[in-house]
C-alpha cells in the first residue's frame, strides 16, 4: 500500500472542517465570561450577600464607635465620608477574589485546561477573566450602595467619577487577581496573600479616616496605596471632596490597568505557571 | 491455677466510670487538627487584629479628640474574646465537616466512648484552641494598649467560657451542616453580625435605648463585658449577670451537644 502525496484523496469535511474565527473569537469569549459569572452567580449568597453583610457591619462598627465624636470629614458626616470608601473595599476584594479563586481552583481541581485547550487568544482569555471578575466587584458595589441606602445620606457630586473609579478598581483587582491565581499553588499560598497583601492593603487605604488629615509620614505612605487613589476618586464622586490628586489618581488607575493586562497577556501567552 | 488470676488478653477491655484513655486519645486527635496549620491559623487573626486597633487608632487620632490609647484599651479585650469564639468555632465546627466529608468521624464514633466524654473533649479541644489564639492576639495588642489585669479571675472564667460557649456551637454546627455553604452562611449571617453587635467597638451605654435592649438578648455581649471588666475592669452589666448567663449558656448547649452525640443525629445513619 502506498500513498501518493501529490493526489490527496478530496475529503469532503462538511460541517466538520476547522471552524474559522474573524480577529476575535467572538462565541469563545462570550462563554468563558458567562461561565466566569455563572460561577459566582450560582452562590451569590457567599459572593454578593455576605460582602454586603460584612460592609454593613463595618459601617455600623466605625459609625458606632467613632461616629459621635467627629465632626465632619471632608466637609460631610463621617457616615457619608465612610460609605464610598467601603463600598469601595467591598468592589477591590470581590473582584480580586473572583479571579484569584476562579484561576486557583481550576488549577487544584485539575480543570485549568478548561481554559487552557480552547481556540481563545492569550489576549481573549486575558479580557474573559477580567471582565469576570470586573462584573463581581462591580454587582458587589451596587449591591453593598443600595443596602446602605437607607442608613447613609449618598448623594452623588459626580456620577463619571463614581463609575470610572469602580469599573477601573475592579478591573485592576481582578487582573492582580488573575496574576495571584497564577502563581499560588496552594491555598495557603492565597489566604497568604489575601491576609498580609490584599487586606492590609484595603484596610490602609484612607477609606476610614482622611488621609489629609495624618501626619506627613503616614500621608506618603497612603499615597503609595493604589488602592488610596481608587478610594480617594471614587469617594470624590459621591461627596465632592478629594484627599489626594485627582487627576494623579486617573492616570495611575489607567496606567496600573494597561500594566496589568499586558503583564496578564504575557503569562498567559507563556503559560507561565500554568503549562507544564 | 486459679481461673480469676489467668491474664486473657482478650477479655473486653474493661473502663471506671470514665474512659480516660479514649479521652486522651481523642483530645490528642482533635488538637492536631486544631494546630495542623497553627503559624497560619496564630498570625492570620494576630495580623488581621493588629490591623483593627491600627485603624481604630489612626481613625480617632485624626478625625476626633478622643484618647486612642482609651480607645484601644476598650476595643482590645472584645477583639482577643473575638479571636478566642473563631477560633474556638473552627476547631470544632470545620473540623467536623471535614471529618464528616472524609468519614473519618466514625473513629471517633466507634470507639468505646460515651456521649458525654466525646461532648467534654469537644468542648476542651475548642476551649483550648480558642484560648491560644485569643493569648497570641493578647500579646499583640501590648503594642497599642498599656496592660492592664483588673480581675484576673474574671478575666480567666469568661476566656474559658467563650471559648467553650462557641466551640459547642461549632459542633452542632459541624453536627447540622451538610455543605459548607450552610455553615459559612450561618456563619457570616448570624454569628458574625452578633458578634460585631455586641459592644465590642463602642460602649453599649452610648447607644440609643432601642439598641442598649436588643443588645443585651445576645448572649456574646455578656460575654465580652465580663471578659473586659477582667481586662480593664469596667463593665457595662453587672459581672455576676454575665457570669450566670455564660454559665447558663454553657450548660443549655453542652446538654444539647451530648444529646446530639448521644442519639446519632446526622452522624449516625
Amino acid at each position: 500500500m502506498s500513498f501518493s502525496p501529490s493526489a490527496p484523496a478530496p475529503v469532503d469535511h462538511g460541517n466538520l472542517g476547522p471552524r474559522r474565527y474573524r480577529t476575535i473569537n467572538w462565541v469563545g469569549l462570550w462563554t468563558l465570561y458567562s461561565k466566569e459569572v455563572r460561577r459566582f452567580m450560582s452562590v451569590a449568597t457567599q459572593t454578593i450577600l455576605a460582602p454586603m453583610v460584612t460592609t454593613l457591619l463595618f459601617l455600623a462598627v466605625f459609625v458606632l464607635a467613632l461616629g459621635h465624636a467627629v465632626d465632619q470629614v471632608g466637609g460631610v458626616a463621617y457616615m457619608s465620608f465612610l460609605a464610598p470608601g467601603l463600598i469601595m473595599m467591598a468592589i477591590a476584594q470581590n473582584g480580586f477574589a473572583n479571579t484569584s479563586s476562579s484561576i486557583l481552583i481550576s488549577k487544584i481541581q485539575g480543570n485549568i485546561v478548561d481554559l487552557l485547550m480552547p481556540p481563545l487568544s492569550p489576549l481573549e482569555r486575558t479580557v474573559g477573566m477580567a471582565a469576570g471578575g470586573l462584573t463581581r466587584g462591580l454587582v458587589v458595589g451596587i449591591a453593598t450602595w443600595v443596602a446602605m441606602l437607607p442608613f447613609a445620606e449618598m448623594p452623588i457630586a459626580h456620577p463619571v467619577f463614581v463609575a470610572y473609579h469602580a469599573i477601573m478598581a475592579s478591573l485592576m483587582m481582578s487582573l492582580i487577581g488573575v496574576l495571584a491565581g497564577v502563581w499560588a499553588e496552594k491555598f495557603d499560598h492565597m489566604a497568604a496573600i489575601t491576609n498580609f497583601v490584599v487586606t492590609p492593603a484595603a484596610f490602609l487605604s484612607g477609606a476610614f479616616y482622611s488621609a489629609a488629615r495624618l501626619p506627613p509620614f503616614w500621608e506618603q505612605v497612603a499615597h503609595a496605596n493604589p488602592l488610596f487613589y481608587m478610594i480617594d476618586g471614587f469617594r470624590y464622586g459621591f461627596i465632592g471632596h478629594a484627599d489626594g490628586s485627582l487627576t494623579a489618581g486617573i492616570l495611575i488607575m489607567l496606567g496600573a490597568n494597561a500594566f496589568l493586562i499586558w503583564l496578564t497577556w504575557r503569562l498567559f501567552a507563556t503559560g507561565y505557571h500554568l503549562k507544564a | 491455677m486459679d481461673a480469676a488470676t489467668i491474664q486473657n488478653p482478650l477479655r473486653a477491655r474493661r473502663f471506671g466510670a470514665v474512659n480516660w484513655l479514649g479521652c486522651a486519645h481523642l483530645l490528642r486527635r482533635q488538637f492536631k487538627s486544631g494546630f495542623a496549620d497553627w503559624h497560619y491559623t496564630i498570625l492570620g487573626p494576630v495580623i488581621s487584629n493588629a490591623l483593627y486597633l491600627l485603624l481604630f487608632a489612626v481613625a480617632s487620632s485624626s478625625l476626633t479628640r478622643l484618647d486612642p490609647k482609651a480607645l484601644v484599651g476598650f476595643i482590645a479585650p472584645g477583639l482577643i474574646c473575638f479571636a478566642i469564639a473563631e477560633r474556638a468555632f473552627e476547631v470544632s465546627g470545620a473540623n467536623l465537616i471535614f471529618e464528616k466529608h472524609h468519614n473519618t468521624h466514625t473513629d471517633w464514633l466507634m470507639a468505646p466512648l460515651t456521649a458525654t466524654e466525646r461532648a467534654a473533649c469537644f468542648a476542651i479541644s475548642s476551649t483550648l484552641g480558642g484560648m491560644t489564639i485569643g493569648a497570641a492576639v493578647g500579646l499583640m495588642t501590648l503594642l497599642f494598649a498599656r496592660p492592664s489585669l483588673s480581675a484576673p479571675g474574671a478575666l480567666l472564667f469568661f476566656a474559658v467560657a467563650t471559648g467553650m460557649m462557641h466551640g459547642l456551637i461549632g459542633t452542632l454546627l459541624g453536627i447540622w451542616a451538610q455543605k459548607w455553604d450552610q455553615y459559612t452562611a450561618l456563619h457570616t449571617f448570624v454569628l458574625l453580625p452578633l458578634a460585631f453587635l455586641s459592644g465590642v467597638f463602642a460602649p453599649v451605654q452610648q447607644m440609643p435605648e432601642a439598641a442598649q435592649a436588643l443588645i443585651r438578648l445576645n448572649p456574646i455581649f455578656y460575654l465580652i463585658d465580663g471578659f473586659r471588666y477582667g481586662m480593664i475592669g469596667e463593665a457595662a452589666a453587672d459581672p455576676m449577670v454575665s457570669a450566670l448567663v455564660a454559665i447558663g449558656m454553657n450548660a443549655v448547649l453542652f446538654w444539647w451537644v451530648h444529646r446530639w452525640f448521644r442519639t446519632g443525629y446526622r452522624l449516625k445513619s
